[in-house]
Formats: C-alpha cells, structure tokens, sequence
C-alpha cells in the first residue's frame, strides 16, 4: 500500500465513517434509557395507546409520583433501603479494606501473595455460587428479612475488590513519611491514620463510591434474603414490583430511573478512578 | 543486670499486631465466602428440602447422581455455553470497534465516553426490565419498529417463545456488556505510545497494516485478561434471565447458575442448590486454572 491511498483511508476513517460508528453506537447504547425515560413520563392512555409514541405527547411526573407514594410497591422505603444499606455496606467495607490494604501494601506476611490471590480470587466470585449456603445460614442465624443479612452478604463482593485497589494506592505512597513519622514518636496506626490515610483519600473516596454503587445495583442477595415489601431494596422492589399480576409500565419505568439517576451520576464522578484501577489489575496480568 | 527476657519476643510481637490489621477482612470474607463454599460442599451430601423438614437426611453423593441422571442440568450446561459463547464474542467485535472509535481524536470525546458507559454501569434488574419492555409483544417499541419497517405483520412475543427467547436475552447481554470491553481496550489503546505509530507510518505502514502490526500485537495481553474475566463472569450471571425469563420458556434460557439460583431460591432444595453450586466452583476453577496457565504463556511471549 501507497503512503497515499493509506492516507485516503484515514481520512475516510477518521472523518464520515468515525461520524457514522460514533452515532450508531451512541444510540445503540441510549436508545434504551431514552425508551424508559419517556415512558416513564406518559400517562397511562398513551402508554397503552397503539400506534406507540415515542416521545410523549402530554410529558407527566405522574409515574413518579405514584410509584413514590405506592402502598403496594413504596418506592420511597425502596430508596431508603438501599440508601441505607449501600451507606453501611460501603463506611464497613472502607474501614475493613483500608486497614487489611495498608497492611498488604506495608507488612511482610507469610502467605502474603497467596492472600493476595485469594482477594483477587474471590472477586470472581458469583453471588449465586453463595446463595444456597449464605441463605441457609442466614435462616439458622434468624437473620432473613433484616438488614445485616443484606450487609454481610455484600462484604462478600466488596471487600475483595476494595482491599485489591487499595493496595495499589497505599503502594504508591513512599514508605518514608509514615517512617519518620514513627522515628517522631507516632505509633504506626497512628501515622497510618493521620499521614497515609489524608494521602491515600482520593483512593480511598473512589472505592468508597465503588463499593456504594455495587451495593446500590445488588440484586441477588436483596431479592432471595428478604421476603416483605418493607425490607426490599430499589432492585428488589423493581423485581417485584415487575412480578405483579398486571406490570404497570409507567410506573416501573419511572421506578428504572430513580434506580438509575444516582448510579449515573456517581459513576460520572468516579469514572477514572474505576477505570484506572480496573485495567491496572488487568495490565498487570 | 540483663533485662528480663518478655514472653513474646519484640519481633513476634510485631507480627502479631500486623495480622490483626488483617482479621476484619479475614472475618468478612471468611464469614461471606470461605465459610459458605465449605458449608455448601456439606449440604450437597444432605437431601434437604426447607419446605419438607422431616424429609431432612445424609444421603452421600446422591444429589450427585441426581445431577448426573438430571436433564434440565445437562440442557442448563448447553444454554450456558451458547449464552457465553454469543453475548462474549458480540461483546467483544462491538466493544473493540467502539474502543478504537472512542480513541479517536474529535470533539466532545469526554462526554461519548461517559453516555456510552451507561450500560455497564446500571443496575442488572434495570437492563432486564428495560430490554422486557422493549420486547413486549404489545406495547413494546421493538415489533413496533420492525412493523413500521414492514418486517412483521403479527406481533412476536420475544421471551415467551422458546427459539427467540435465548437469542433475546442474550442480545440485552450483549448491550449490558459491549462498555466493559471499550473500556478495558481502550485503557489498552491508550497504553500503546505514539511514538510506536509513527515509526510504522515512518516504514511506509498504511492505517490498516498499522492496525494489523502493531495495535493488535500490542492489545494482546489486555484482550486475554478482558476476555476471560469476562467468560467466567457471564457464566456465572444469573441477573439478568432471573429477572427476564426466569429461565423460561421450558428452561429454554435457563443457565446453570441461574438453575442454582432457583432451586435454591423458589424450590428451597439446599441440598441440590448446593450441589450445583459446588460445580459451578468447580467449573470456574479449572477454568481459571487454564487461564492462569495460558496468561503466562502470553506474559513470556510478550516479553
């Protein structure tokens, strides 16, 4: 090939054709927000009517409202669920993985890189793998139904991939500070928390949110531990309320959305964070 | 005068205080994973059945036989396979062609990037209830859009028909799963210098030779890792068929987590949900076990 017809092709490549992918996929990939987000706001005539609209005629919050309000399906309990126990999950998970972090990243163990293994391992965990056990114990610990069983279950996705990225993070602070701060007098938790710690919080932020967010998306755990209305999470909720004997559209779209506007936006903020620590792991093999 | 000896030397000591900065995690995940995959081994060799207590009893490996002589089991490992098979391979040409669109120099390339990982990032139920409402029969936009472009007269119902239900699950996958590889290559792509390019262009090398020479090569390791992450983790994915088919129509769609997930889960059978579930680990095993013995085969290759 010519150094000008490759040109021409790069060209051709970068300009209409670069155009034409980034549109398709774009839409390929908001085409279907964009189908709950209207639905979410159509009145119930229109959501029913035939031919379907696709951009609402009559845009309505009352979706949203209803699902809000719902005695059958409380949204507003589903979102304080979730709400607290992706926050607890997520404070616990931080102050678990920040210390068992720190330690990895400082101390030589014996077993250290089998451990190491073990947390990197046990992330491909799947929850389905666990639930037959974990559902049993938490019948025989009396825990079904509470939200500690929802807590502890997810330590067991959190955890590992918390402790994996912190490492990487305490690693990339020189040994030196928390030295001379102990050569001064300070214990070693003592220079962790006061000089490692204020060093390492971006990181740490990051898989705090990390940790919120996967909490927040869990569907599993929250759906086969808990068995009233009163205790399911806003994934479990859109679950059951999907399984009712007529699904009503309006509101589950609206109920998607106020599912997914939090996660969005977290993941906006935390996104080169994540991505950073997600492929480091990958690019080290 | 010597000092006396403590009971604990000043380095044991040490170590000691070391590992209790670990024992949180140790507990949670002890108490979360190590604990219950032991005690799931343990309950595969008992016949319990919650609802039927009285029916509680050490049975051996009986529930292996049962496996073993199960078809829905034998038919969950097919659709496991197809559903891997598919939603990772699309995954990935989809996901590669997106990474090299999104590496590329334009615009407002920042926020393309951050819209076109919205798939990734939701929660499994949502992009199972989105893709249920596309597919509805009635109201859904998916016939709509195929009658208006004159391709079907009657509606088709996408999940309650055996032949298109799978093809239909697996397809929501598919769009879930495409930003996981854009992201993870183009982390790849971003990885490769510049200064690589320019000495092909510098040889004569075309945008497609380069492609083929030095991208591809380069990418290797991170596509391997990506790769096989991803097939362990759509094997094990249950979310998105509990919440759309439940494995129906006929376990046309059902996998063999999502198999475990609902014996546990709707028929209470501990016993049998644990014994797939101890396969299931076993499966996952020997697959990173295989894994881990190919990626040092790439590593050394690479060096």
């Amino acid at each position: 090939m010519t150094r000008r017809s490759g040109d021409m092709a790069e060209r051709i490549l970068g300009g209409p054709v670069l155009w034409l992918g980034l549109g398709a996929m774009t839409l390929f990939a908001m085409g279907p927000f964009l189908w709950a987000l209207s639905a979410s706001l159509k009145t119930w005539a229109e959501l029913y009517a035939t031919p379907i609209t696709y951009i609402p005629v009559r845009p309505t919050f009352a979706n949203y409202i209803e699902a809000w309000t719902s005695r059958l399906t409380p949204f507003s309990r589903f979102f304080a669920n979730s709400l607290w126990v992706s926050s607890v999950t997520m404070v616990a998970t931080i102050v678990i993985s920040t210390s068992a972090g720190y330690a990895l990243a400082r101390f030589r163990f014996l077993g250290k890189n089998t451990l190491m293994l073990v947390f990197l391992a046990t992330q491909m965990f799947p929850a389905v793998l666990l639930i037959p056990p974990l559902l049993s114990q938490w019948y025989a610990m009396g825990l079904i139904d509470t939200y500690q069983a929802l807590i502890y279950s997810n330590f067991s996705f959190t955890v590992p991939f918390t402790v994996w990225m912190l490492v990487g993070y305490f690693e990339s602070i020189p040994q030196e500070l928390e030295e001379s701060a102990m050569i001064d007098g300070s214990t070693r938790f003592g220079a962790m928390l006061r000089i490692i710690v204020p060093l390492a919080a971006p990181g740490i932020a990051a898989t705090a949110i990390f940790a919120f967010v996967s909490s927040w998306s869990e569907l599993l755990y929250a759906t086969t531990f808990t068995s009233s209305t009163d205790m399911r999470t806003l994934s479990s909720g859109l679950l059951y309320m999907a399984g009712q004997y007529e699904v009503q559209w309006g509101q589950l779209s609206a109920g998607v959305m106020i599912s997914t506007i939090p996660v969005a936006i977290l993941f906006t903020f935390l996104q080169k964070h994540l991505i950073k620590g997600l492929t480091a792991g990958a690019m080290k093999g | 005068m010597q000092a006396q000896q403590p009971l604990i030397s000043r380095a044991t000591r040490e170590t000691l205080a070391n590992y209790t900065y670990l024992l949180p995690a140790a507990i949670c995940l002890g108490g979360t994973v190590l604990f219950p995959i032991l005690k799931s081994i343990y309950m595969s060799l008992y016949h319990n059945v919650l609802s039927r207590p009285q029916d509680f009893r050490f049975i051996w490996f009986g529930n292996y036989a049962r496996l073993i002589q199960d078809p829905i089991f034998w038919l969950t490992l097919k659709n496991s396979l197809a559903w891997v098979f598919w939603s990772v391979s699309i995954q990935f040409v989809l996901g590669f062609v997106g990474a090299l669109i999104l590496n590329a120099p334009f615009r407002g390339r920042a926020f393309f990037r951050t819209i076109n990982l919205l798939p990734w990032i939701i929660p499994g139920v949502v992009v199972g209830l989105i893709w249920e409402y596309i597919y509805q029969p009635n109201y859904g936009p998916l016939n709509d859009i195929l009658r208006r472009a004159g391709l079907i007269s009657i509606p088709i119902a996408w999940l309650s028909q055996p032949i298109t239900a799978m093809p239909a699950v697996i397809f929501a996958n598919i769009w879930r799963g495409i930003p996981f590889f854009s992201i993870m290559i183009l982390a790849g792509l971003q990885a490769i210098p510049d200064e690589v390019y320019e000495a092909a262009t510098v040889d004569g090398a075309g945008v497609f030779q380069r492609f083929w020479h030095v991208t591809l090569p380069m990418l290797r390791p991170i596509i391997v890792v990506a790769t096989a992450t991803r097939i362990i983790w759509t094997f094990n994915y249950a979310d998105l068929i509990f919440v759309m088919t439940s494995g129906g129509p006929a376990n046309a769609t059902q996998i063999t987590s999502s198999y475990t997930l609902l014996t546990a889960y709707t028929d209470l059978d501990f016993g049998y949900a644990a014994t797939l579930s101890v396969v299931l680990l076993v499966i996952m095993l020997v697959f990173t076990a295989l894994y881990l013995k190919f990626t040092k085969g790439v590593e050394s290759v690479a060096q």
